[in-house]
């Protein structure tokens, strides 16, 4: 089976001089959960916008659905990016538009001239954004300004609008390292089904290990912008998480191991 | 005894010792410079204070055939503030979205386009109306032109920021799903930012009402022109009346701004 996404080699060096990734590569196929673990600064936000290249890699090549992603401008660059769709730490909807524009946003990308710029949808595309909204339990929220929502009921919203793209891939940038223990567990779990039932592989970047184990098929865990482990969550053991943040299994707040009994939730944990 | 116990650190209050000193002796030296002396205002007190309640007061009216002039002289004055305004803030919008690294499609050209904003807006609207009046003749719509020109270069800069504020995230969501330029700049950063960019809309129209007055009194047309005529003739009773006018007028504009300003940002 032909990999979804393919990294080679990839470096990115920013212009002020930071390395934040060094020689990465990786392949993702279809209906895989990975997860990428690391601490911050290591690289896993400029990881996933090199794959849509909202970021340009200085170096090696990233694959897309068999196409390189660094050589695109223009038409075939919002193509290739509409194949995969982005989820937000901070949501990154328009506030003042309606849940259901938002969901609508993720058509965009196929639509031409002034139907995009005005916003007049398909009535096939205001059905699909509203059954969307109702299988993600919003549809009562459908004509609620954006900005009136709580943070897990935006998130959903965001998962909307990737779906809409009817993406092959979809990246989660820390989606829920705003969110309460409860809303995050929900989000987890709906990005988890969806992406599933939908045949969508998944990239989320996470700061919770435990929520990592639990959900993910594979983690790739990033170190100082190399790969020090990938591979299935249950060969991630103490000595890789050491590897990885470069400090001992004890010096983590690390949720759901048994050990601390404040824990309410799995999903509550830095 | 004891020492007294300071309240604050003993370098941060040698600090705003230097401070005070430096600008007292600031205001000396200023003050030398200009040549400002209270003394020659208290002496000259008498002269000031017959002018005042000799030539200004009481404020009398024009004659009653004028009235309807004055009148539409306003009218001509708050139209000017108006349209120079819109027309600017529909200019300063399109620029304004090149104007931002963050939003532009063009990133390395931002710089230059906020320093062209930046030296037209350095010049004030009298001196784009002087130098207008020079080249073009008198006239309101060259009026129109030195008011469109200064709040163009002060909206551009107004509205770049609020663009930086607020649409950075937004606009990223859409890049990531595939839009194009102008479907991000409708669908992300209008809505975000309407009201921020009608905030600054508005405050513009507050600060052009009174521009529009001096541009007008230099040769714009308006309310201004028809003062400066009657403190050229020496009337001044009436041109006092028509100061109370344009004060009126003035305050009338600022309370409706503000308060729609107000509801925008709520």
């Amino acid at each position: 089976m032909q990999p979804i996404l393919k990294f080679e080699q990839v470096e990115k060096r920013y212009p002020n001089g930071v390395q934040a990734l060094k020689g990465v590569s990786f392949e993702v196929s279809e209906g895989e959960f990975i997860s990428v673990i690391g601490p911050s600064g290591s690289g896993k936000s400029t990881l996933l916008r090199a794959i849509n290249r909202l970021i340009p890699i200085t170096g090696g090549s990233v694959l897309l659905d068999g196409q390189e992603v660094s050589g695109q401008r223009g038409g075939s660059l919002r193509a290739l990016r509409r194949k995969v769709g982005m989820i937000f730490q901070n949501y990154n909807l328009v506030y003042s538009l309606s849940v259901l524009q938002n969901v609508l946003h993720g058509r965009l990308g196929y639509m031409k001239g002034v139907k995009g710029i005005f916003g007049l949808y398909s009535e096939e595309d205001k059905r699909e954004a509203l059954a969307l909204l109702g299988e993600l339990g919003m549809e009562q929220f459908s004509y609620n300004r954006a900005a009136d929502l709580s943070g897990g009921q935006k998130q959903r919203v965001g998962i909307a609008r990737a779906i809409m793209q009817k993406p092959k891939l979809l990246l989660c940038d820390e989606p829920i390292a705003s969110l309460d223990p409860s809303s995050a567990k929900t989000i987890m779990d709906l990005l988890h089904d969806m992406t599933q039932r939908r045949n969508i592989a998944c990239i989320v970047n996470l700061h919770q290990l435990d929520v990592a184990l639990k959900y993910s098929t594979r983690i790739i865990g990033l170190a100082r912008g190399e790969i020090v482990f990938d591979g299935a969550p249950e060969d991630l053991d103490d000595a890789t998480i050491e590897k990885i943040y470069g400090t001992s299994r004890e010096n983590l707040m690390i949720g759901g191991g048994g050990t601390l009994d404040d824990k309410t939730d799995p999903a509550y944990c830095a | 005894m004891t020492k007294r116990i300071p309240l604050i650190a003993r370098d941060l209050k040698r600090l705003y010792t230097g401070f005070l000193i430096a600008a007292v002796v600031l205001f000396v030296v200023c003050s030398l410079l200009t040549g400002f002396n209270v003394m020659t205002l208290i002496q000259n007190g008498d002269a000031f204070w017959k002018f005042i309640t000799e030539d200004f007061l009481p404020p009398a009216l024009p004659k009653a055939s004028r009235i309807p002039g004055v009148l539409s002289s306003v009218l001509v004055t708050l139209a000017l503030a108006m349209s120079s305004t819109t027309v600017a803030a529909i200019l300063a919008f399109f620029v304004a979205l090149f104007g931002s690294e963050k939003v532009s499609p063009f990133p390395r050209c931002a710089k230059f386009v906020r320093g062209f904003a930046t030296f037209l807006r350095n010049i004030p609207a009298l001196v784009w109306a002087f130098i207008l009046f020079s080249s073009l003749g008198i006239g309101t719509g060259v009026g129109f032109v030195a008011l469109c020109i200064t709040s163009f270069a002060f909206m551009v800069r107004a509205f770049v920021e609020t663009m930086e504020d607020v649409s950075q995230d937004c606009v990223e969501s859409l890049q990531a799903v595939g839009a194009t330029f102008p479907q991000r700049v409708a669908q992300a950063i209008l809505p975000s930012c309407l009201n921020g960019f009608l905030s600054w809309f508005l405050y513009c129209v507050e600060v052009n009402i009174r521009a529009s007055t001096i541009v007008g009194m230099v040769g714009g047309g308006g309310v201004g022109l028809t003062l400066f005529s009657y403190i050229k003739s020496f009337r001044y009773d009436i041109a006092l009346s028509i100061i109370l006018l344009i004060a009126a007028m003035v305050i009338v504009v600022d309370q409706i701004t503000s308060r729609l300003r107000k509801e925008i940002l709520k």
